[in-house]
């Protein structure tokens, strides 16, 4: 097998995100979250510092609004979307977009390859 | 100019309930609705970002609104209020505090200090060739553990100018600079503590502008280092620690909040008067600290029981 899931499709609802460990390594590595009827996948590392991650306890990346991703080490937001920074320290940076497939059951899979690239 | 240190941060943020979880899971007690203190009074205050009574919010999206100060008496609060009044605005709001903004653009209140004394021990150690500090049969550690956050410590900024910034709380507060990492900012202790610092600058580009984070004074490393793990057990993040910084030799534990900065506690500060000359180092991991401890879970060696006799 070159790919795992991760999850379900309906793990993932609107208004959260929710972070994922895929390799078993003791913290999440990566998050994902739904805006409308898409799903997205980054990195959990704030690229101010670029070793650090977001959120100040486990799935909790949204804004209260859920209009912004967070990083609450300073308060930066991001675009769910685009992963830009619009507001913070990092201002204008991006965060890692991770890219994943569907299987026919609705899972969520990430190849080895990209969880090697992405050093999830 | 008789300033003491902070004694409120009120902030305006943008989820109450996690902020306010937050502070009572840090350990400070709750003394009203907006009010979370520390066991000498100071504290923080939390209210909702659509609050139009507070100050202005920095267009950066910085939680913080205003930072109060508590100084010693009623001449310090005028004092202050004579020499501000020469260039600005200076409020003086109902409950008798002053309100004015800095040369960054930040809100600062001064009030006669609520900061009560304490009479507590610190932590207390035992070492060859010392007296002993905790006599016999007195234990050191227990499991059952309430953090006691004791004062409300210091405060750092992220500001434009940190020359400026530094200039403003010499020329016209009265600060101090204790030391100093080149090319991003000083410590800074007002004239009323001896506190090492009551606030840092961090020299940064403008979208940056805000509170880094801010610190309360714990009983001791023990205390910073079993508050830090009770916070992690609670769901908490750490950010940086625990580890003892050199600056101020204080040992610290930092974790991320939803108050948009990081948290930290904090525990057995350097203490300096103005006989202390201000030292300088370059910024960087090495200058900031003599060491660095992550967070494991609780974990203990051991092996199967010896076989049964026969």
């Amino acid at each position: 097998m070159d790919k795992i899931c991760i999850g379900k499709i309906s793990d993932i609802v609107e208004g959260q995100a929710r972070g994922f460990d895929p390799m078993h390594g003791g913290k999440d590595s990566m998050f994902m979250v739904r805006k409308g009827d898409q799903l997205f996948a980054y990195v959990d590392i704030c690229p101010h510092y670029g070793s650090t991650s977001l959120p100040w306890k486990r799935h909790q990346y949204l804004d209260s609004a859920a209009n912004h991703l967070v990083c609450a080490a300073h308060g930066a937001l991001f675009e769910i979307a685009s992963g830009t920074c619009v507001q913070g320290p990092c201002l204008g940076q991006k965060l890692s977009k991770i890219p994943f497939e569907f299987s026919s059951q609705n899972e969520i899979w990430i190849s080895l390859t990209i969880i090697k690239e992405f050093e999830l | 100019m008789n300033i003491i240190g902070p004694d409120k941060l009120i902030f305006a943020v943008d989820d109450v309930t996690a902020c306010k979880q937050f502070a009572l899971d840090y350990g400070l007690t709750q003394q009203d609705d907006v009010n979370f203190v520390a066991l000498d009074g100071t504290g923080i205050e939390i209210h909702s970002k659509d609050n139009a009574s507070l100050p202005e919010a920095l267009s950066t999206g910085s939680m913080l609104r205003k930072t109060l100060y508590g100084v010693a008496d009623q001449e310090t609060v005028d004092a202050i209020k004579a020499e501000l009044s020469k260039d600005r605005e200076v409020k003086v709001l109902d409950d008798g505090s002053i309100e004015a903004m800095d040369d960054m653009g930040f809100v600062l209140g001064f009030q006669v200090t609520i900061r009560q004394a304490l009479d507590l021990p610190a932590e207390t150690i035992n070492a060859p060739g010392a007296p002993p500090q905790r006599g016999v049969n007195k234990t050191g550690v227990s499991k059952e553990f309430v953090a006691k956050p004791r004062s409300l410590s210091h405060v750092v900024y992220f500001v434009p100018d940190a020359v400026k910034a530094e200039a403003f709380f010499a020329e016209r507060l009265g600060f101090v600079t204790t030391d100093r990492f080149k090319h991003m900012g000083p410590f800074m202790r007002p004239a009323g503590t001896n506190d090492h610092h009551t606030l840092f600058f961090l020299n940064t580009p403008p979208h940056m502008q805000g509170v880094e984070h801010f610190t309360f004074h714990m009983s001791g490393p023990t205390e910073v280092a079993q508050a830090g793990n009770a916070l992690i057990e609670k769901g908490y993040q750490s950010f940086w620690g625990p580890g003892r910084h050199i600056f101020g030799s204080n040992w610290f534990w930092y974790f991320k909040s939803p108050f948009g900065c990081n948290i930290e506690y904090d525990a057995d500060m350097d203490l300096h008067d103005e006989q202390w000359v201000a030292r300088e180092a370059m910024p960087g991991a090495d200058n900031s600290q003599v060491f660095l401890l992550h967070y494991e879970e609780k974990w203990a060696p051991g092996g199967p029981p010896p076989p049964k006799a026969q």
